[in-house]
């Protein structure tokens, strides 16, 4: 069973922020899954998670040097 | 209406993938299909292609949202004129037709969003005044495109519908100001503009599958929520979104007439949970509102998967005025030292960034108790700032800080002595 919360070597998904916020006054939060509980959201998950995977690896954005750049 | 659903969109509306943004806690990174950021962990950053960074040094930081601010914001507010016709009681920025001083233009703000696109930010929230009728707003959206970020627009709908149809495609998300039906809204707003706006939300809603509403909820429009979000359905739009009502602006004045009670503020979460389950359309709360949602005590780990915080203002957002000048919110004052967007990579990781904005962690009772203190982070900062003159206060509208003011008054009538 996939448990989102468990600390495992593959890692895990922390939060997910649906769509996108129009509004330039304020942020604004997709509540639909308030609506249906967590049992709703424990379905998505795994499959964001799914499509996380199934692509291919980003290069990654720091704003903080990397580990190896300090470290060198 | 719902997240998975497929988006179609047309082909300029497509950008370049974002690369993983590395932050203490792992990495956020962003997806197109459904429509999402994900903040993910660190082994779990490394998998999907992440390098690391020196804030992974600190072995507590993993998995730790909200553990510090974010290593850039997740999106920025760019009310990019302050110039509007219309005049509405309530309105935040106090838009006049003459607009701000010294207010940008196209080339500021395209320097501006390529340091924000440099810094990180994934999306742009586009509003003013009256955005639509800027003739380089297309040429903005589409630079943010190119640079990576996804611009989403609000509109009043009143005018400036003609410029903005041929450039719908280049938004994300397009968002139509409606306070009210018919008669509400002119009592919401001043003005008599609903048919205006109807017009605009069907003749966007024609080019565009991603068009949704606006709603400032107040003591005049909360009992026409439930209408509000049928109208939305019978419209086919996407997305409602409800916005408490800020005392900013020429809002200052209106306030204390237009803002809900604390008896709406308590009914609010399950009216429109009721509501958005009737009419089955997607609803989005505004940060603000998250005092209001944890009174009904929905489950913590919930809201923590779903990213639902309360001010994250200086944080996960910033915004930016007509004049450039960067402030935590839309509705905060300037940031000190009034550096504008474009230095936004110099001002961020300073550690009196944005002042009592970032300053939520040692609140004062009774946020202090609270349990959802960490998610709400003591409400809206900016009622706090208006009604108390202190950002740092706790947001007075919260249902569980007026208990504690009223528990603390009862309190202190019974320790006055009886004079006879």
């Amino acid at each position: 069973m996939y448990r989102p919360w468990r600390r495992s070597e593959r890692g895990r998904i922390l939060a997910t922020r649906f769509g996108l916020n129009p509004n330039s006054s304020s942020l604004g939060v997709d509540v639909t899954f308030l609506l249906f509980g967590a049992a709703a959201l424990s379905i998505v998950t795994p499959v964001v998670a799914a499509l996380l995977r199934l692509r291919r690896p980003a290069r990654d954005h720091v704003a903080s040097p990397a580990i190896e750049d300090q470290r060198a | 209406m719902w997240p998975l659903r497929r988006s179609k969109t047309s082909a300029p509306e497509r950008r370049p993938a974002r690369p993983l943004r590395v932050e203490r806690f792992g990495a956020i990174t962003e997806l197109d299909r459904p429509r999402a950021l994900v903040f993910v962990d660190r082994a779990l950053a490394r998998r999907l292609g992440a390098r690391g960074s020196a804030a992974w040094l600190d072995p507590d930081g993993d998995g730790d949202v909200g553990g510090a601010p974010l290593s850039a914001p997740l999106e920025a507010h760019l009310q990019l004129t302050n110039r509007c016709e219309v005049g509405c009681q309530g309105c935040y920025t106090g838009a006049t037709p003459a607009g701000a001083p010294r207010e940008w233009g196209a080339v500021e703000w395209m320097r501006a969003i390529d340091a924000l696109a440099d810094r990180g930010v994934f999306h742009l929230a586009l509003g003013g005044g009256e955005s639509a009728t800027l003739p380089w707003l297309g040429e903005v959206a589409a630079h943010a495109r190119r640079r990576g970020l996804t611009p989403n627009l609000t509109t009043s709908g009143l005018y400036g519908l003609d410029g903005l149809l041929p450039i719908a495609h280049l938004f994300g998300q397009i968002n139509v100001s409606i306070d009210g039906l018919g008669p509400t809204y002119a009592a919401v707003r001043g003005i008599d503009g609903f048919a205006e706006a109807d017009r605009a939300i069907r003749r966007l809603r024609e080019r565009k599958r991603e068009i949704g509403i606006n709603i400032v909820v107040t003591r005049v429009n909360f009992g026409e929520l439930d209408e509000l979000l049928a109208y939305a359905r019978r419209r086919r739009l996407n997305e409602v979104e409800l916005l408490r009502f800020k005392p900013a602006g020429r809002g200052a004045a209106a306030f204390a007439h237009l803002t809900c009670s604390d008896a709406q503020h308590r009914a609010f979460w399950p009216l429109v949970r009721r509501a958005a389950r009737r009419h089955r359309v997607r609803v989005r709360l505004d940060c603000s509102y998250t005092p209001m949602l944890v009174h009904h005590r929905p489950p913590r780990r919930l809201l923590e998967e779903l990213a639902v915080y309360g001010c994250t203002a200086g944080d996960f957002l910033i915004g930016a005025k007509a004049s450039g000048a960067l402030c935590a919110c839309s509705f905060a004052p300037a940031a000190e030292g009034r550096p504008s967007l474009d230095q936004i990579g110099d001002y961020w990781d300073r550690p009196d960034a944005f002042g009592a904005f970032r300053q939520w962690r040692d609140p004062d009772e009774p946020c202090r108790s609270c349990e959802y203190h960490r998610l709400c982070r003591g409400g809206c900062k900016a009622v706090s700032l208006h009604l108390r003159g202190d950002a740092s206060r706790p947001d007075p509208e919260c249902p569980r800080v007026v208990d504690h003011r009223a528990a603390e008054a009862g309190a202190g009538r019974v320790r006055l002595p009886v004079v006879m």
